[in-house]
């Protein structure tokens, strides 16, 4: 499962806000500190997230421990999932 | 062009922010104003739409076309707006803005989006903006950005102070190489950052917000121009197509169209065209005018630089 997110994630990275080139993009690397995401590009992050996933981003959820790696996407994904799935 | 129901949903998150942010402070909204055509309707529909109490917030950077800033002032006298312009030191914008254009300071992936010139005034300008709406504990602050430069579901941002705290930390690395000391006069002081984020337990849902008007209007240039045509607001003759404000932008676009070899607004005028807010020839049209020469060649003798 985790596997699937983070290949998930990284191609819409790597399509969305990468224009394809996603060579240096390694699942720690912090979209913040590198440009490659802004705060209206977290939104888009965030909608991808909602919609592929079928989960409801609150807005004191959107900070960088959350979403600012493929990593730490990975493991909100896993925190909030399964409380998803089992209402 | 997106289902309008889709629209309608932003829209009204949009509505909402606003709503529950309204009378909590002297301000309810700071708006970034460039006297542009773009932000003189977003502060119209503030104004007139939404009913709030604004702060327009000008930087002029010295490069704003004399038009721009005459419409600043008609505009926002037009709206009984408050109006602050910010008007730093003409050598300290030089040097950064040359700065701007020999560092290497941007990933290639911003640089498809804006060139390096426009990228260092909107680190400036947003940074500056933060500042002012933390010192002045204002909860809204506005930009007037294109459907082609935000989507409308990024059309309110919610800034909580993690996600502030780590974005602020990539802007002053930037602003520290363009402006060095003077650095502080862009960033928020830390305690009032703090004590805004704190003392109001803001650090819970974030109720500081970045919002966007346009990207939720169904936009459409025309439009837009007879609305602030009402107001006062002319078309600057020595601006290039794709901007309404700024003499710099017709030397940035020059600079970066010659080192990367595409046209900075490539990309913005693509999602106007791909989002059906922009016809297809007038897209081609706005990327295929030259940069007028006695502008790119005024902006080079004021920064030195001999294009």
């Amino acid at each position: 499962m985790v596997m699937d997110y983070l290949s998930t994630i990284r191609e819409f990275v790597v399509e969305n806000f990468l224009f394809g080139d996603g060579n240096r993009l390694s699942v720690d690397t912090s979209f913040i500190e590198n440009g490659i995401v802004d705060s209206t590009g977290i939104l888009e992050l965030v909608a991808f997230l909602e919609e592929t996933y079928g989960i409801v981003v609150e807005d004191e959820e959107i900070i960088p421990e959350n979403l600012d790696s493929i990593q730490n996407i990975t493991f909100f994904l896993e925190k909030k999932l399964p409380l998803t799935t089992s209402l | 062009m997106r289902p309008v129901d889709w629209l309608e949903k932003h829209r009204r998150k949009l509505f909402e922010v606003i709503e529950k942010n309204k009378s909590q402070s002297a301000y309810d909204v700071i708006v970034s104003y460039s006297g542009g055509k773009d932000s003189s309707y977003t502060l119209k529909l503030l104004k007139q739409n939404y009913g709030l109490t604004i702060l327009a917030v000008t930087f002029d950077h010295g490069f704003m076309s004399y038009q721009a800033l005459r419409n600043s002032q008609t505009v926002t006298r037009s709206l009984n707006v408050d109006h602050l312009i910010i008007r730093p030191a003409e050598e300290k914008m030089r040097r950064a803005f040359v700065k701007s254009m020999r560092l290497d300071l941007y990933s290639r992936k911003a640089l498809e989006k804006a060139s390096s010139i426009c990228l260092s005034c909107m680190h400036m300008i947003k940074s500056l903006m933060l500042k002012c709406a933390i010192e002045m504990r204002i909860p809204l602050i506005a930009y007037g950005w294109s459907p082609g430069q935000v989507s409308p579901r990024s059309a309110v941002v919610p800034l909580n102070a993690p996600l502030i705290r780590e974005m602020q930390k990539s802007v002053v690395k930037i602003l520290d190489l363009l402006l060095g000391k003077d650095l502080r006069a862009f960033v928020p002081n830390e305690k009032l950052f703090d004590m805004f984020y704190e003392k109001e337990g803001r650090d819970e849902g974030g109720s500081l917000f970045s919002v966007h008007p346009l990207a939720v209007v169904e936009y459409n240039e025309e439009h837009v121009l007879n609305e602030i045509a009402d107001l006062g607001w002319e078309a600057p003759g020595d601006t290039d197509p794709n901007s309404s404000n700024c003499l710099l932008n017709s030397f940035a676009n020059w600079v970066h169209i010659d080192r990367y070899g595409f046209h900075p607004y490539a990309y913005e005028i693509a999602g106007l065209v791909r989002e059906g807010w922009l016809d297809r020839e007038r897209g081609l049209e706005k990327l295929a005018v030259p940069a007028k020469d006695e502008i790119v060649e005024l902006v080079g003798r004021k920064l030195g630089i001999n294009p």
